[in-house]
């Protein structure tokens, strides 16, 4: 049984469809990357697949595990083992990362059937994962990604998935607003994420990070559909050839 | 010194006193006659004035016609020990370390008070009558009779209150609580503090004033504060208007800085049924800074009104301004913000923000800058916003694991949270954090969907 499949999943904003029809499925252990040129979808993709309630799902279905998540409330999803790295992570003054954070941990550990960390085990566990990230401590009191820069806030969200530990991460765009250092730590982040039990799918429009984060599929989205699927190679031939190439092609 | 004035009703209309007429007997002169003569003018200026109506601009979103009909009985007399001494535990702020002055229907309780000798410097007004300074730099000067009918009645009938003197080049560490209490009646009550505050030069304190009532008749509060600030002080005053949702509650505060005087204001508003705030801070000599920050927490059929004067009349003075407010039910609130720059006080810089949270559909909110710039060289900038709990933060911490009730309060606190930050009273900080997230949840505030 694949860890994430979609079945011919529709759906729109508006009375507008924007997903027409998108079957994919992801093994444990897998890293898919979708790609696709701006407005084709992928950020829609993600969002439904999180539970975002702005977009209408007329059709189709997503199972992850073999259970249909489309009835589920986003925290739920994020307590069966879902995860999206979002982006554009929004700010929210007031609340703190460390206090956010531990509420989400705890959220997931209690739906598991896991004892809550205590402030100790907590404040341990933080620090494993931002050293992983190369972040500074000074982070966890500050406001959820409030006055962060746009690298801060991608770096933030790749620390929060190596925390909650999901089986399912969704990263959209995570290189965009990234330097070359700061897109290497990230990587290495989710690199050591990767596992035999773990799936995740790679959100992107550019090849580049694939370059770190080396995909054993690529699909390319394209109005709402999924063009083309193939191997790391397609990633190559889109960059040399663009977006434009599939016209032709198909 | 420019008021937020109501100007006097047309003369064609019979002010509207009504039934208030007849609580119109002058308070005690305390020995001292010319208290006898300011009481008498506020007599005069109320018959004159009655009570300000919709028609007056700065009272057209809050009604106070009901007043005139309601038959109100001063609150009860001289009956403060009879009272348990557990009746201000549910409000008292001694884990602060604060001195603590209660009054139990308008009158010092001796009997309920918490102070140390060292908080010397603070008096119930039938002793400060006897003071000069009193009567020579704060009362009736920055509260005249005649800026509105609440005045005129305070003036006229105020029973006690509290006169805190601070001389110079003190620093208190201990905040003084003033605690009003209105205790149940079979009949409507009326309770008038006066409150008179001067700081001497360089001085710092910090002052809370609180204001609740334990029974569920209607009653009015006209809660009058003054306070100087002399030149260098540093002032912290916190207002906490806790009252029963059957409370009327006027609360007019008159404060002036002199030179290089520092302000930190918050009020804090929860209860009430109908809640009306004058706060008017005047700048009064170079560098003088004021922050004036406001919550408001309401729900049900709850209105508070909140206005607020920030008066520039010299030179390179800053000032900040926000306000949050919460609201919830069919609650209604008012913001009037005013930024009156007078001619020469150049390098004004002031800031006003207001911002509200709606957390139903029926809840409303009228919020308005105002803006009087008399001088070419300054700096006054204002924002307000008005909606719902934000969608994309919401779905952000859910996404996450948090379940909505939990994502809610996060951020309801979190608004509301960010005001009390700023508060420089540490252990005080303490308490109005904890008593912020209390109440939210007491008024499910923190539950209300959007
Ligand atoms: N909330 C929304 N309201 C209206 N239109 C939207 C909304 N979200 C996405 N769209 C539209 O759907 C299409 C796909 O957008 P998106 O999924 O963000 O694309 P991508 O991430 O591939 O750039 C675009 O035309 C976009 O304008
Ligand atoms: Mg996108």
């Amino acid at each position: 049984m694949p860890m994430l499949e979609i079945k011919d999943l529709h759906a729109s904003v508006g009375g507008r469809e924007i997903l027409k029809g998108i079957s994919l499925a992801v093994n444990a252990g897998e890293v898919h990357a979708i790609m696709g040129p701006n407005g084709s979808g992928k950020s829609t993709l993600a969002s439904v697949l999180a539970g975002r309630e702005t977009y209408a799902v007329t059709g189709g279905q997503v199972l992850l595990n073999g259970v249909d998540i489309l009835d589920m409330s986003p925290e739920e999803r994020a307590c069966e083992g879902l995860f999206m790295a979002f982006q554009y992570p929004v700010e929210i003054p007031g609340v703190s990362t460390a206090y956010f954070l531990k509420a989400a941990v705890n959220a997931i550990r209690k739906h598991r059937g896991e004892e809550e960390l205590d402030a100790m085990d907590f404040l341990k566990l933080i620090k494993t994962k931002m050293k992983l990230l190369e972040m500074d401590q000074s982070f966890l009191n500050r406001s959820v990604n409030e006055g962060f820069s746009g690298g801060e806030k991608k770096r933030n969200e790749i620390f929060q998935m190596a925390v909650l530990d999901p089986k399912l991460g969704i990263l959209d765009e995570t290189d965009s607003g990234l330097d070359i250092d700061a897109l290497k730590i990230v990587s290495k982040g989710v690199n050591s994420l990767r596992g035999p039990d773990r799936a995740m799918l790679v959100v992107t429009h550019y090849q580049r990070l694939l370059e770190y984060i080396v995909p054993d599929f690529v699909h390319v989205l394209r109005d709402g559909k999924i063009i083309k699927s193939g191997d790391k190679k397609l990633a190559l031939e889109l960059e040399a050839k663009g977006y434009g190439w599939l016209d032709t092609a198909a | 010194m420019t008021q937020l004035t109501s100007q006097p009703a047309p003369s064609t209309v019979a002010p509207s006193t009504g039934l208030l007429t007849e609580m119109l007997s002058a308070g005690p002169d305390h020995g001292t006659p010319w208290l006898g003569e300011i009481r008498q003018s506020g007599i005069r200026h109320f018959q004159r004035m009655g009570l300000p109506t919709t028609s007056q601009e700065d009272w057209r979103l809050t009604n106070v016609a009901e007043l005139a009909k309601i038959r109100f009985s001063p609150a009860a007399s001289g009956k403060a020990a009879a009272i348990g001494a557990d009746i201000t535990r549910p409000w008292s702020l001694r884990s602060t370390g604060a001195n603590e002055f209660v009054f139990i229907n308008g009158l010092f309780s001796p009997e309920h008070s918490t102070f140390s000798a060292s908080a010397a410097g603070v008096a119930p007004l039938a002793q400060a009558a006897a003071n000069p300074l009193w009567r020579e730099s704060v009362f009736a000067h920055l509260a005249l009779p005649q800026t509105n009918g609440f005045t005129a009645l305070n003036t006229a009938g105020f029973a006690d209150g509290a006169f805190i003197s601070v001389p110079a080049d003190l620093i208190a560490e201990a905040p003084i609580h003033l605690l009003f209490i209105s205790t149940e009646a079979p009949h409507a009550t009326l309770a008038q503090p006066r409150v008179c505050i001067h700081v001497g030069a360089r001085s710092q304190i910090t002052v809370v004033h609180t204001y609740v009532s334990t029974g569920g008749q209607p009653h009015l509060t006209n809660a009058v504060v003054e306070l100087a600030a002399e030149s260098g002080a540093k002032v912290e005053i916190v207002k906490l208007q806790r009252e029963a949702q059957t409370a009327w509650h006027i609360g007019q505060d008159f404060i002036k800085l002199a030179s290089q005087a520092t302000l930190q204001a918050l009020s804090l508003n929860i209860g009430g049924a109908v809640v009306r705030n004058n706060v008017q801070v005047r700048l009064d000599g170079p560098y003088a800074e004021a922050t004036l920050n406001g919550i408001t927490l309401i729900t049900g059929r709850q209105h508070v009104d909140n206005q607020t004067l920030l008066d520039h009349a010299f030179e390179n003075c800053p000032s900040h301004e926000l306000y949050k407010h919460l609201l919830g039910g069919q609650a209604s609130g008012v913001f009037r913000g005013k930024i009156l720059v007078r001619p020469g006080a150049q390098k004004t810089d002031s800031k006003q923000t207001s911002k509200t949270v709606l957390l139903s559909d029926d809840a409303t909110m009228d919020s308005q800058p105002q803006l009087e710039i008399y001088a070419d060289d300054v700096k006054c900038t204002h924002g307000s916003t008005t909606g719902p709990l934000d969608d994309e933060q919401l779905f952000y911490l859910r996404s996450r694991g948090v379940d909505a009730a939990t994502a809610r309060s996060l951020l309801t606190y979190a608004f509301a949270g960010d005001v009390l930050g700023r508060t420089w009273h540490g252990p005080l900080k303490g308490y109005l954090e904890e008593l912020v997230v209390a109440e939210l949840h007491r008024l499910h505030l923190d539950r209300t969907t959007s």
